[in-house]
């Protein structure tokens, strides 16, 4: 017998986790062999890393492992980045390898309770055919389906104790997958739906609650940003944490993501937000300061700089040569400046200086390399500080509103991202 | 006015056209009363509301979730049987999209278990309207993908199922096959008239093939080499996404004319339809039109 506080291993966003995270430590006397799992969970292979012991202080490390984990990233890493990825992924994967091996040690119940607190879902009965309630499953789809999963797996031949996970049994409702259909790792027309219902065999089951897990992380972290943006600068344990995390993505990965996501030295205005494209155009006094020497100059430095969506405090931990600022990412401030009615630097030439300060020279109007760092390179600001700071630049589009877009660059990643991504799930 | 959109009146964005289009918008109306007045003091070429709900339909913003729409509009349709051309509506072309918006709802009903679907005539052909709440606060992806579904857009990963999407697809493009002749065919890229004229000749054959999910064995017809196979394919694909203007269905924020107001373009009621498979054009004519006659 498990005890139900294991389900939190299964759901880390559980009521049973929740409790957990409630009554951790403070940050700062959190244990190390806490912090340095949160790390080297992204990296877990074995069984013997991924598995939990059902004793409670096993449990609370791993939750708040976790959450530390999840809380580093968001401090070094704007959302749908690289190490955002590689710790949804790290996630999913263990969180199936989980579900298959408690179901295979036979706690089929446990990982079902766990997965009908997000999916209403019904069993397949036999009686004579395969019926889903009243409807009866054709004898050959059922084969087909089984087949199918088989060959997707690559497997020929099972023994008795896989071929349960490859069986159909399960239904869940097609309308509980929106969120994964929105990030598109399912795809409806892959399915197969009859009344609604999906018909899957156990090992999708364990594959979509999964994924599912991994969406919810992305979306956690990804408001986790959103608040380290508006509550400053995150501890240094996190920063740290994060950091290590960022470390372990393997080089060529790196390299791979660069070329997949943006080629080197070129922005991708067609993904800029509204509000960027509206400040590219120019606009009328109350805002231009607002636009030009805050929203652009921190949003274009960023997006050009650290296109794989990395925070740091300096820009030249990111670059080698100082024309990248001089040619390509002041010439588009200066122009927007100069389509600013009236011009802001024929008024306000005191603003171009600032605009090198936002990007972190200090105060100067010749930045040089060696003075990345004088000053704070700003983030770019979110949503609601510019419907505060400067409303006629915020005119969300579909794409803001149906993504819930909070920040400006956000909206430019996941542009990004969703454009790179394969468009089918994993 | 259906109740659907009464019960739901204060939450919804009404657009106005004075005779640039559907321009005037951002207008909220708290009770029907006040809609009745504004209209009556107004009068607009013609009324528009939301397919969202907003908790300040005023702004358009604090968006609640949106009816699944599907548009299938009579002049749109990608072949029009009847002959006539892109933009005129027949009666034919009427019926045309009247079968497939029925053909769409039967999918949305046994397929994916949606139960609260409402058609409107819109003058130029139907909307489907569809409020389960399951589906209403979906976002635009998700649309998209139940778009796919529905219309056939998209090649199943096995053909041969019995139901499911492998069924569907095998329906939509026995259809849409069934509406091509040889012209047609040959504007299929790559397609030689001695096989559109084969193709044609053998419809009930190759319908029965498609339909049985046998599609390879449209190999077997001469000069169907695989690039062709895959060029009708595509193509009959392709005419399927268009039975329905997708962007209307994955459009959140869209505004859909009001059942019972006149479309003045056309001088015919966008009205409810209650049995769509017995639509007649007569409940959509208005009354001074009626008069007239």
């Amino acid at each position: 017998m498990i005890a139900p506080g294991y389900m939190a291993i299964l759901d880390p966003f559980a009521p049973e986790a929740q409790n957990i995270v409630r009554s951790a430590p403070l940050l700062d006397s959190m244990p190390q062999e806490i912090v340095e799992r949160a790390i080297s969970r992204v990296k877990w292979k074995s069984p013997k890393e991924m598995m939990v012991d059902a004793n409670p202080s096993a449990i609370q490390s791993e939750i708040l492992s976790f959450y530390l984990m999840c809380q580093g990233t968001a401090a070094v890493s704007y959302p749908y980045s690289r190490e955002v990825r590689l710790v949804t992924d790290a996630t999913k994967e263990t969180i199936k390898y989980r579900m298959y091996e408690l179901f295979k040690r036979g706690y089929e119940d446990l990982c079902l309770d766990v997965v009908g607190r997000s999916f209403k879902f019904v069993q397949l009965e036999h009686d004579g055919g395969v019926k889903l309630k009243d409807i009866e499953i054709p004898r050959e789809d059922y084969f087909k389906l089984r087949d199918k999963r088989l060959a997707e797996d690559g497997i020929d031949i099972v023994d008795d104790r896989a071929l349960p996970q490859y069986v159909p049994k399960y239904a869940v409702r097609w309308t509980d997958l929106a969120l994964l259909m929105r990030y598109r790792r399912v795809d409806l027309t892959k399915l197969y739906v009859v009344h609604g219902w999906v018909v899957i065999t156990p090992r999708e089951l364990w594959e979509i609650f999964a994924n599912f897990i991994g969406v919810k992380t992305e979306e956690y972290i990804a408001s986790l940003y959103e608040r380290f943006s508006e509550s400053g600068v995150p501890s240094k344990l996190l920063d740290s944490v994060g950091q290590k995390i960022s470390a372990l993505i393997p080089p060529e990965a790196e390299l791979r993501e660069r070329f997949l996501r943006v080629p080197i030295g070129r922005l991708r205005p067609e993904f800029f937000p509204p509000c960027v494209k509206k400040a590219l155009g120019g606009v009328g006094t109350g805002v231009r300061n607002y636009a030009i020497a805050v929203l652009l100059t921190s949003f274009l430095s960023y997006a050009r700089v650290s296109p794989s969506g990395k925070v740091a405090t300096r820009m030249a931990d990111f670059i080698g040569d100082i024309s990248i600022v001089r040619e390509e990412i002041a010439p588009l401030i200066l122009e927007a400046a100069e389509h600013c009615n009236p011009p802001l630097f024929k008024d306000q030439p005191q603003e171009k200086a600032n605009v090198y300060y936002h990007l972190g020279f200090g105060m100067t109007l010749e930045p040089r390399l060696e003075d990345s760092g004088k000053s704070k390179w700003y983030r770019t600001p979110n949503c609601s500080k510019i419907q505060i700071s400067a409303p006629p630049l915020c005119e969300p589009d579909e794409f803001c509103r149906s993504r819930n877009i909070k920040n400006p660059l956000t909206y430019y990643y996941k542009r990004l991202a969703e454009q790179a991504r394969p468009h089918t799930g994993d | 006015m259906p109740d659907f959109i009464l019960h739901t009146l204060s939450l919804r964005e009404f657009g106005f056209d004075y005779g640039e289009g559907p321009s005037h918008r951002y207008n909220q109306f708290m009770t029907i009363e006040q809609l009745s007045d504004f209209l009556k003091n107004r009068a607009p070429y013609a009324a528009y509301a939301s397919v969202a709900l907003y908790e300040q339909p005023s702004m358009r913003k604090g968006w609640l979730k949106s009816e699944l729409v599907f548009d299938v509009d009579a002049k749109d349709l990608p072949i029009k049987i009847c002959g006539c051309s892109g933009g005129a509506v027949c009666e034919k072309c009427l019926d045309e999209a009247r079968q497939i918006a029925s053909m769409f709802a039967e999918t949305l009903r046994s397929d994916l278990d949606l139960r609260n679907i409402n058609f409107v005539y819109s003058g130029r052909g139907f909307h489907i309207r569809v409020n389960d709440d399951a589906v209403m606060t979906m976002e635009q992806t998700e649309r998209t993908q139940v778009v796919e579904y529905v219309t056939g857009s998209i090649v199943p990963t096995d053909m041969t199922m019995a139901l499911g999407y492998s069924q569907v697809f095998r329906d939509r493009i026995a259809r849409i096959f069934d509406r091509l002749d040889e012209q047609k065919l040959m504007e299929i890229k790559g397609m030689k008239k001695a096989l559109a004229q084969q193709l044609v000749k053998e419809k009930d054959k190759v319908m029965a093939m498609m339909r049985r999910g046998k599609l390879q064995d449209l190999h077997d017809f001469s000069g169907m080499g695989e690039k062709t196979f895959g060029q009708l394919v595509d193509h009959l694909m392709k005419l399927n996404s268009m039975l329905t203007d997708g962007k209307v269905t994955i459009d959140t924020k869209r505004i859909l004319r009001l059942p019972s107001s006149l479309h003045s373009g056309v001088s015919m009621k966008c009205v409810l339809v209650r049995d769509i498979e017995h639509f007649s054009i007569e409940s959509a004519i208005p009354k001074f039109i009626r008069e007239e006659k």
